[in-house]
């Protein structure tokens, strides 16, 4: 953590720049400019809604489907959008890596930062389908921001790991689209784990984002805590997973100029 | 130690570059060195070359120096592992001072954006802050004389203004150790001399240059001393 202060304190203005290039580029030269940010996990969420309300009609809640499932779109788009902007960022950039020196991590970075925004954006929306569809919102509704915060430093260190191994094996970028297809099926996006066997929960907790968005969920439309002593384990293991993939980066780093 | 008055210190140094991209290899040469810890880098492996074959050169702040040789000699190679952007195999980089790279100016300019957008852009990766490339923002654009253009976005560009405004950003830059490159083969006779007469200022100033060129006129204004590099390795220096 240190590290990664002393290291960026200095380029500070370079990320600043590049988050907000990376958002003016973005909705340049675009009609609906902004709306993008809202349109995936809106437009995701009414396709489930469709499918699971008209053609083949499930409950999975005693609430209003829309609130389940974009409760738990808005961080998954959060997640699917830093990890394609991130992993493809370095090679994209290969004409600045090989020529110029600063902290190669702004790069995946940036990108993090500019989901951020885009996530806040949709969280707008968020907020009126909460309104609109009258969720009983309780206190609990404050654990969204530390189960934020750990999805950050999650997002973040798949990010550092995926784009760095990217400059050595270009499969990564390759293999980016379908894996994050079959990573949503394993996250309970449109399903809940509350309703499955106690076998098949220890699996799908497997995936740290099962635990976060699953959360993320339950503290907002359905006003439930979170246990304490899973969300400490959980951020423990972020956090570590974090220090591994910022060490990683960083041996890695040394090459990207001979290799990318 | 003198080290107060030295700008560049590059002491055996050693590179060494893989002739075909292997990048499994190298990969797994990274896990393995990790976790040997001491690492045997000195032996060639089959498409393996010495870019650098161990270079010493000493370079005092204010003093200005220029590289000559052949393509391919490993000049641009020295300036790739002042500027950070690359690490040695063997043998030590130390600089002090805050390092621009004039390298192929414009390189970090992106396509999309306005010629004004891109000085905050290239700035930035220069190292400079935000506040201070707003304060600079007019003297860059007079010095670029490109102002008309300055909102248009730079890929409408022609090879002379991005070499222009690239320029003219870099030498704002307030770094001590400029690094150039082969910059100013694109520029009209005019600019050439604007530039020239930049660096012979900038050198008053007190700047540490380094550079790599085939221009003698630049070399033999700006260089206090040459470096002849060929194959790798320091042939002869003269005085300027």
């Amino acid at each position: 953590m240190i590290v990664i202060y002393t290291r960026l304190k200095d380029y500070r203005d370079l990320l600043l720049v590049f988050i907000w290039r990376e958002f003016t580029i973005r909705y340049k030269q675009s009609f609906i400019g902004i709306l993008w940010a809202i349109l995936q996990p809106l437009s995701m969420m009414l396709l489930f809604t469709f499918v699971f309300t008209y053609i083949k009609p499930v409950k999975f809640s005693n609430y209003p489907y829309v609130l389940f499932l974009y409760s738990a779109l808005l961080p998954w788009s959060f997640f699917s959008s830093s990890v394609n902007y991130a992993v493809p960022s370095l090679t994209n950039h290969y004409n600045l890596i090989t020529k110029i020196y600063f902290p190669r991590e702004i790069l995946p970075l940036s990108g993090v930062f500019v989901a951020v925004i885009d996530f806040f954006i949709a969280s707008l929306v968020y907020i009126v389908l909460l309104i609109v569809f009258k969720a009983e919102i309780t206190w609990n509704v404050f654990w969204f921001i530390p189960l934020f915060l750990v999805l950050v430093i999650f997002v973040s260190s798949i990010c550092l790991i995926f784009s760095a191994l990217n400059v050595y094996y270009r499969d990564v970028k390759l293999a980016t689209g379908f894996v994050i297809q079959l990573w949503f099926f394993a996250t309970p996006i449109f399903y809940s784990i509350d309703k499955i066997s106690l076998k098949l929960k220890l699996i799908l907790f497997l995936n740290p984002l099962t635990f976060i968005i699953e959360n993320m969920r339950r503290c907002v439309v359905e006003g439930r805590g979170v246990i304490w002593w899973q969300f400490l384990l959980v951020l423990s293991l972020v956090v570590l997973l974090f220090i591994l993939a910022y060490r990683f980066f960083l041996i890695t780093e040394k090459k990207f100029a001979d290799v990318i | 130690m003198s080290s107060n008055n030295v700008a560049i210190k590059l002491e055996n140094l050693w590179k060494k570059y893989y002739r075909q991209n292997v990048f499994h290899r190298s990969l797994r040469e990274d896990v393995m060195n990790v976790m040997r810890l001491r690492r045997n880098n000195s032996n060639l492996k089959k498409n393996e070359f010495w870019a650098l074959k161990g270079i010493n050169i000493e370079v005092k702040k204010g003093e200005s120096i220029g590289f000559y040789g052949p393509n391919g000699a490993g000049k641009s190679t020295i300036l790739k592992l002042i500027a950070n952007v690359t690490y040695p195999t063997k043998g030590s980089v130390t600089v002090n001072g805050r390092v621009a790279p004039l390298i192929e100016i414009g390189a970090g300019f992106h396509k999309d954006l306005t010629g004004r957008e891109n000085i905050f852009m290239n700035g930035t990766i220069l190292g400079m802050k935000i506040a201070e490339i707003k304060e600079k923002m007019d003297s860059i654009i007079s010095f670029s004389e490109i102002e008309e253009f300055i909102d248009m976005s730079v890929k409408k560009y022609s090879s002379g203004m991005y070499l222009r405004l690239g320029f003219a950003i870099a030498i704002h830059s307030d770094a001590d150790i400029l690094l150039i490159d082969e910059i100013l083969a694109v520029g009209d006779e005019a600019f050439r001399e604007k530039c020239l007469n930049k660096a012979i200022e900038l050198k008053k100033d007190g700047k540490t240059m380094v550079i790599v060129t085939h221009n003698r006129d630049l070399i033999e204004k700006v260089a206090d001393r040459v470096i002849c590099i060929e194959r790798g390795r320091c042939m002869s220096i003269r005085k300027g």
